[in-house]
Protein backbone atom coordinates (compact mmCIF):
# COMPACT_ATOMS: atom_id res chain seq x y z
CA UNK A 1 0.00 0.00 0.00
CA UNK A 2 2.77 2.22 0.94
CA UNK A 3 4.67 1.28 -2.12
CA UNK A 4 1.52 2.41 -4.32
CA UNK A 5 1.34 5.50 -3.30
CA UNK A 6 5.20 6.04 -3.56
CA UNK A 7 4.77 4.80 -6.97
CA UNK A 8 1.67 7.01 -7.96
CA UNK A 9 3.54 10.20 -5.86
CA UNK A 10 6.13 9.80 -8.16
CA UNK A 11 4.26 9.21 -11.33
CA UNK A 12 1.98 12.41 -10.54
CA UNK A 13 5.00 14.39 -9.89
CA UNK A 14 7.33 13.44 -13.12
CA UNK A 15 3.87 14.45 -14.72
CA UNK A 16 3.64 17.63 -13.70
CA UNK A 17 7.08 18.35 -14.57
CA UNK A 18 6.22 17.24 -17.91
CA UNK A 19 3.27 19.73 -18.18
CA UNK A 20 5.84 22.41 -17.04
CA UNK A 21 8.04 21.19 -20.17
CA UNK A 22 5.56 21.00 -22.52
CA UNK A 23 3.83 24.62 -21.20
CA UNK A 24 1.06 22.68 -20.81
CA UNK A 25 -0.06 21.59 -24.43
CA UNK A 26 -2.08 18.67 -24.59
CA UNK A 27 -1.01 17.27 -27.84
CA UNK A 28 1.86 15.94 -26.22
CA UNK A 29 0.38 13.97 -23.16
CA UNK A 30 0.59 10.36 -24.23
CA UNK A 31 4.35 10.70 -25.42
CA UNK A 32 4.64 12.07 -21.86
CA UNK A 33 2.79 9.56 -19.88
CA UNK A 34 4.92 6.31 -21.57
CA UNK A 35 7.86 8.85 -20.69
CA UNK A 36 6.50 9.18 -16.61
CA UNK A 37 5.78 5.23 -16.32
CA UNK A 38 9.64 5.14 -17.34
CA UNK A 39 11.05 7.36 -15.59
CA UNK A 40 9.42 6.29 -12.63
CA UNK A 41 10.23 2.62 -12.90
CA UNK A 42 13.74 3.94 -13.20
CA UNK A 43 13.41 6.23 -10.24
CA UNK A 44 11.97 3.13 -8.40
CA UNK A 45 15.34 0.94 -9.14
CA UNK A 46 18.08 3.94 -8.35
CA UNK A 47 16.27 5.32 -5.51
CA UNK A 48 14.13 2.63 -4.09
CA UNK A 49 12.00 3.79 -1.30
CA UNK A 50 13.85 4.08 2.29
CA UNK A 51 13.08 4.74 5.94
CA UNK A 52 12.08 7.70 5.76
CA UNK A 53 9.46 10.12 4.10
CA UNK A 54 9.21 13.95 3.21
CA UNK A 55 7.04 16.18 5.45
CA UNK A 56 5.30 17.89 3.03
CA UNK A 57 4.48 21.02 5.15
CA UNK A 58 8.22 20.79 6.89
CA UNK A 59 9.32 20.86 3.01
CA UNK A 60 7.81 23.97 2.69
CA UNK A 61 9.31 25.87 5.95
CA UNK A 62 12.39 24.44 4.61
CA UNK A 63 11.93 26.05 1.24
CA UNK A 64 11.38 29.45 3.15
CA UNK A 65 14.02 29.36 5.51
CA UNK A 66 16.62 28.20 2.28
CA UNK A 67 15.31 31.09 -0.11
CA UNK A 68 15.46 33.77 3.07
CA UNK A 69 18.89 32.30 4.11
CA UNK A 70 20.18 32.63 0.26
CA UNK A 71 19.47 35.82 -0.18
CA UNK A 72 21.32 36.62 2.77
CA UNK A 73 24.00 34.58 1.39
CA UNK A 74 24.15 36.35 -2.05
CA UNK A 75 23.76 40.04 -0.74
CA UNK A 76 26.61 39.02 2.11
CA UNK A 77 29.06 37.96 -0.59
CA UNK A 78 28.11 41.01 -3.08
CA UNK A 79 28.82 42.87 -0.15
CA UNK A 80 31.92 41.71 0.33
CA UNK A 81 33.10 41.37 -3.03
CA UNK A 82 32.29 45.28 -4.05
CA UNK A 83 33.70 46.39 -0.61
CA UNK A 84 37.28 47.69 -1.13
CA UNK A 85 39.02 45.93 1.44
CA UNK A 86 37.81 42.18 0.28
CA UNK A 87 37.01 41.50 4.15
CA UNK A 88 37.06 37.69 3.56
CA UNK A 89 38.79 35.68 6.63
CA UNK A 90 38.72 31.88 4.93
CA UNK A 91 39.31 29.24 6.26
CA UNK A 92 38.21 25.16 6.36
CA UNK A 93 35.50 23.84 9.55
CA UNK A 94 34.61 20.62 10.31
CA UNK A 95 31.33 19.67 11.69
CA UNK A 96 30.12 15.98 12.60
CA UNK A 97 26.19 15.33 11.35
CA UNK A 98 23.83 14.00 13.36
CA UNK A 99 21.67 13.19 9.76
CA UNK A 100 21.41 9.47 8.59
CA UNK A 101 23.04 8.54 4.93
CA UNK A 102 21.52 9.54 2.26
CA UNK A 103 19.12 12.17 1.07
CA UNK A 104 18.96 14.22 3.88
CA UNK A 105 22.77 14.75 4.30
CA UNK A 106 22.98 15.17 0.48
CA UNK A 107 20.10 17.77 0.51
CA UNK A 108 22.21 19.34 3.88
CA UNK A 109 25.74 19.85 2.16
CA UNK A 110 24.17 21.57 -0.88
CA UNK A 111 21.86 23.72 0.45
CA UNK A 112 24.68 24.88 2.96
CA UNK A 113 26.72 25.66 0.10
CA UNK A 114 24.12 27.99 -1.23
CA UNK A 115 23.90 29.50 2.17
CA UNK A 116 25.90 32.32 3.68
CA UNK A 117 29.23 32.15 4.46
CA UNK A 118 29.59 28.20 3.77
CA UNK A 119 30.91 25.49 0.74
CA UNK A 120 30.77 22.08 1.21
CA UNK A 121 33.89 20.60 0.17
CA UNK A 122 33.74 16.99 1.12
CA UNK A 123 31.75 14.79 2.86
CA UNK A 124 33.43 12.07 4.45
CA UNK A 125 30.59 9.52 5.96
CA UNK A 126 29.08 11.96 8.83
CA UNK A 127 32.43 14.27 8.67
CA UNK A 128 31.23 17.46 6.78
CA UNK A 129 33.97 19.59 5.91
CA UNK A 130 33.29 23.57 4.78
CA UNK A 131 34.74 26.04 3.65
CA UNK A 132 33.81 29.68 5.51
CA UNK A 133 34.40 32.87 3.81
CA UNK A 134 34.59 34.56 7.78
CA UNK A 135 35.52 31.88 9.80
CA UNK A 136 34.62 34.25 13.00
CA UNK A 137 31.04 34.27 12.46
CA UNK A 138 28.70 32.02 13.47
CA UNK A 139 29.32 29.24 10.43
CA UNK A 140 29.15 26.25 13.42
CA UNK A 141 25.49 27.84 14.69
CA UNK A 142 24.00 28.25 11.16
CA UNK A 143 25.21 24.63 10.04
CA UNK A 144 22.87 23.37 13.39
CA UNK A 145 20.01 25.58 12.50
CA UNK A 146 20.39 24.56 8.74
CA UNK A 147 20.21 20.86 10.25
CA UNK A 148 17.61 21.07 12.53
CA UNK A 149 15.40 22.12 9.58
CA UNK A 150 16.64 19.08 7.53
CA UNK A 151 15.76 16.68 10.04
CA UNK A 152 12.24 18.42 10.50
CA UNK A 153 11.65 17.93 6.51
CA UNK A 154 12.40 14.14 6.88
CA UNK A 155 10.77 14.02 10.27
CA UNK A 156 13.78 12.77 12.22
CA UNK A 157 14.74 12.92 15.78
CA UNK A 158 18.10 15.11 16.35
CA UNK A 159 20.31 14.15 18.95
CA UNK A 160 21.73 17.19 20.59
CA UNK A 161 19.21 19.12 20.19
CA UNK A 162 20.12 20.96 23.12
CA UNK A 163 23.66 23.23 23.62
CA UNK A 164 22.54 25.67 20.49
CA UNK A 165 20.15 28.64 20.79
CA UNK A 166 17.92 29.36 17.84
CA UNK A 167 18.72 32.80 17.67
CA UNK A 168 19.43 32.73 13.76
CA UNK A 169 16.66 32.88 11.32
CA UNK B 1 -0.36 46.99 -16.60
CA UNK B 2 2.43 49.47 -16.55
CA UNK B 3 2.95 48.85 -12.93
CA UNK B 4 4.15 45.50 -13.41
CA UNK B 5 6.49 46.32 -16.55
CA UNK B 6 8.16 48.62 -13.79
CA UNK B 7 8.43 45.92 -11.41
CA UNK B 8 10.14 43.75 -13.82
CA UNK B 9 12.06 46.44 -15.29
CA UNK B 10 13.72 46.82 -11.53
CA UNK B 11 13.52 42.99 -10.58
CA UNK B 12 15.84 42.63 -14.07
CA UNK B 13 18.09 44.94 -12.88
CA UNK B 14 18.65 43.95 -10.33
CA UNK B 15 19.37 40.52 -11.32
CA UNK B 16 21.76 41.38 -13.99
CA UNK B 17 23.78 43.49 -11.18
CA UNK B 18 23.59 40.69 -9.19
CA UNK B 19 25.41 38.87 -12.04
CA UNK B 20 27.70 41.72 -12.66
CA UNK B 21 28.83 41.58 -9.10
CA UNK B 22 29.57 37.56 -8.80
CA UNK B 23 31.58 37.94 -12.22
CA UNK B 24 33.34 40.72 -10.51
CA UNK B 25 33.65 38.25 -7.67
CA UNK B 26 35.85 35.78 -9.68
CA UNK B 27 38.11 38.54 -10.93
CA UNK B 28 38.73 40.15 -7.20
CA UNK B 29 39.00 36.54 -5.36
CA UNK B 30 42.36 35.17 -5.61
CA UNK B 31 42.00 31.58 -4.54
CA UNK B 32 39.49 29.08 -6.29
CA UNK B 33 36.96 28.27 -3.16
CA UNK B 34 36.62 32.22 -2.25
CA UNK B 35 35.78 32.03 -6.57
CA UNK B 36 33.53 29.86 -6.21
CA UNK B 37 31.64 31.34 -2.89
CA UNK B 38 30.87 35.00 -5.26
CA UNK B 39 29.76 32.63 -8.29
CA UNK B 40 27.40 30.19 -6.53
CA UNK B 41 25.80 32.47 -4.05
CA UNK B 42 25.94 35.66 -6.08
CA UNK B 43 24.50 34.36 -9.01
CA UNK B 44 21.91 32.08 -7.69
CA UNK B 45 20.77 35.31 -6.06
CA UNK B 46 21.06 37.49 -9.54
CA UNK B 47 18.79 34.35 -11.63
CA UNK B 48 16.36 34.38 -8.68
CA UNK B 49 15.23 38.33 -9.36
CA UNK B 50 15.36 37.06 -13.24
CA UNK B 51 13.09 34.55 -12.65
CA UNK B 52 10.92 36.54 -10.63
CA UNK B 53 10.84 39.42 -12.89
CA UNK B 54 9.62 36.51 -15.75
CA UNK B 55 7.25 34.76 -13.65
CA UNK B 56 5.23 37.94 -12.71
CA UNK B 57 3.57 38.10 -16.43
CA UNK B 58 3.63 34.48 -17.64
CA UNK B 59 1.22 33.70 -20.10
CA UNK B 60 0.25 30.78 -18.53
CA UNK B 61 0.20 28.52 -15.05
CA UNK B 62 2.43 26.26 -17.17
CA UNK B 63 4.72 28.75 -18.67
CA UNK B 64 5.42 30.25 -14.88
CA UNK B 65 5.65 26.82 -13.49
CA UNK B 66 8.88 26.12 -16.08
CA UNK B 67 10.33 29.06 -15.24
CA UNK B 68 10.62 27.98 -11.54
CA UNK B 69 11.57 24.58 -12.66
CA UNK B 70 14.37 26.46 -14.89
CA UNK B 71 15.77 28.29 -11.21
CA UNK B 72 15.62 25.04 -9.12
CA UNK B 73 17.42 23.01 -11.81
CA UNK B 74 19.64 25.77 -12.32
CA UNK B 75 19.96 25.76 -8.35
CA UNK B 76 20.70 21.76 -8.02
CA UNK B 77 23.26 21.87 -10.53
CA UNK B 78 25.50 25.09 -9.40
CA UNK B 79 25.17 23.54 -5.68
CA UNK B 80 26.55 19.78 -7.15
CA UNK B 81 29.08 21.73 -9.45
CA UNK B 82 30.24 23.84 -6.69
CA UNK B 83 30.69 20.58 -4.54
CA UNK B 84 32.65 18.90 -6.83
CA UNK B 85 35.05 21.85 -8.12
CA UNK B 86 36.00 23.06 -3.80
CA UNK B 87 36.28 18.91 -3.66
CA UNK B 88 38.89 18.74 -6.43
CA UNK B 89 40.33 22.36 -5.53
CA UNK B 90 41.13 20.89 -1.76
CA UNK B 91 42.33 17.37 -3.08
CA UNK B 92 44.82 19.83 -5.04
CA UNK B 93 46.04 21.74 -2.39
CA UNK B 94 46.71 18.76 -0.11
CA UNK B 95 48.85 17.31 -2.64
CA UNK B 96 51.11 20.46 -2.96
CA UNK B 97 50.90 21.26 0.46
CA UNK B 98 54.28 22.29 1.08
CA UNK B 99 55.37 25.36 2.69
CA UNK B 100 53.56 27.74 -0.15
CA UNK B 101 52.83 29.92 2.59
CA UNK B 102 49.58 31.16 0.92
CA UNK B 103 47.37 33.54 3.04
CA UNK B 104 46.02 31.57 6.02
Amino acid sequence: MKTVATITGRALLILMVWWAFTEGDPSGIGFGLGVAILVTAVSMRLFPEGSVRIRPVQLWLFVLFFLGRSVVAGIDVARRVVSPSLPVDPGYITVQLSLPEGGPRWLLANALSLMPGTLSVSLDGPRLELHCLDTHSSVEEDVRAAEQKVARVFGLPLQGETGFSEGVS
Amino acid sequence: MAFVELVQGILLVIGCLFFAVGTLGLFRFSDTLLRIHALTKVDNLGLGFIILALVLNAASLAIGAKVLLIWVVALAASATSAHLIARAARLQQGDDSGPKGSHD
